[in-house]
This record gives C-alpha cells, structure tokens and sequence, in this order.
C-alpha cells in the first residue's frame, strides 16, 4: 500500500510542474491564478501522501491545514486586487 | 485593497472562519514541542487571521481592532518576554536561554523547567510575530503614511 501512495504522489508531482507552467506563461492574470491555486491544492495532497507514507499523518495534517489557510487567503488576496485594480 | 465591499459571502465566511483560525494558531504556538510548529509559525497563523479581517472587513474597522500603536506595542512586549526569559536565565546563573535554572523559581523538577521555558519563549516569539505581520502588511496598505494623518486612509488605493 506504501508503493501506491509513492506513485500517485509521484504523478501528483509531475502535475504540479504542468500547473507550474500555466502560472508562468499562462496567457492573462486569471490563468496565473488558477495555476497556483491549483498547486496549492497538490501541495496539500502531497503532505498528506508523504503522511500516509511515513505512518505520521496526525503530523502532517497539522502542516497542510496551515497550507489549505494560507492558500485561502491568498486567493482571496488575488481575488481582491483584480476586483479593485479596475475601479482606478 | 482594503476599500470596503458588500460582498456578503466572503464576510460572512470570514466571520464564521476567523475564531477557529485563532484557536488554531494557538494550538500551534501550545503544541509546538510535540508536533510540527512553534512561536513562529503560530504567530504567523494569526497575523493571517488579521489579514484576512483586514482585506474582508476594510481598514477602519480593522484599525479599531487593532490599529498600528497597538501593533507596535505587541511586538515590543513579545520581545520582551523573550529576552525577559533568557535574562532570567541568566541572572539565574546559567547561559542565556538556559531554562534548567528556572526550576528554583517555579518549584519544579529541571525537565519541567525547561519544558515551561520553551512555552514562554514560544508565547512571546508568537505574540511578536503576530504583531510584526500585521504591521507590515498594514504599512503596505496604507502605502506607509505614518498613523494619525490627515489623510484618510481608504482613498490611497485604486
């Protein structure tokens, strides 16, 4: 069962690097967005099979519910400067 | 950035998120010695919670809750325990931040000293964090004017 949690982390992996590629050539601000948000949510997945993995997971749950917040608000915080950067 | 909206949902989701934020951020701060965490990763945690109040809520209602002096004054006396511990220690007669010595005052065995010790450091290191985090984020919304000007600060952005 540990082989099959280190594969799909390995795939989340290699995911992230195609998110990474839209955040930094992606076409507009909202593509960008969208990337990184999106590695924020693999990131989480990751910790949480790097858990799994290590027989710790009351461990990084703790690590990855800080990261699920900070992700949050830094949607938010994009969210709200595109909203305001059209007011001028 | 931090103009006031009527967008109900993201005030109504912050409001009902914030409290458990905090008491997450504690339960870092507490429980940095057995897990993942400490004073700085909590301190971080809630200045989050005052940043997410701040961008939801505007900026003059997140001054009255925690307007810049008291920032300051927060990160001031966070350091303060800090350095306050470790002179402590030091008076004590051991090196500095070397909590073995503290069990003559608190009337415990050494290991629970310095158990209490790292829990005191960790507050402090938190509380100025918290306040650190706040401060600059507020610096970079207000675009650095100094507290109590004459200028409203809601008309900077845009």
């Amino acid at each position: 069962m540990g082989n099959f949690f280190l594969y799909l982390g390995m795939g989340l992996f290699v995911l992230v690097f195609l998110c990474l590629y839209r955040a930094s050539f992606g076409p507009g601000v909202l593509n960008r967005i969208a990337g990184i948000c999106a590695i924020g949510t693999k990131t989480l997945v990751i910790l949480l099979l790097m858990g799994f993995i290590y027989n710790r997971v009351e461990m990084f749950i703790d690590i990855s519910m800080v990261y699920a917040l900070l992700n949050f608000i830094g949607t938010i915080t994009a969210a709200k400067y595109l909203e305001m950067k059209g007011e001028a | 950035m931090t103009r006031v909206t009527d967008d109900i949902i993201i005030r109504t989701v912050a409001r009902v998120l914030i409290p458990f934020i905090q008491l997450y951020a504690l339960y870092v701060i507490m429980h940095g010695h057995h897990s993942p965490g400490g004073g700085f990763q909590g301190g971080v945690i809630f200045g989050a919670s005052f940043i997410l109040y701040l961008l939801t809520h505007g900026l003059e209602e997140a001054k009255a809750r925690m307007s810049e002096m008291k920032a300051g004054l927060f990160s001031s006396f966070g350091l303060l325990i800090y350095s306050g511990i470790g002179l402590l220690c030091l008076i004590m007669g051991s090196n500095y931040l070397d909590y073995g010595r503290l069990s003559t005052i608190l009337r415990v065995i050494p290991a629970q000293a310095r158990s209490l010790g790292i829990l005191g450091v960790e507050i402090g290191v938190g509380i100025a964090v918290m306040a650190v985090m706040f401060s600059i984020f507020f610096d970079i919304a207000t675009g650095g004017e100094p507290p109590g000007g004459e200028e409203s600060f809601g008309d900077r952005d845009g």
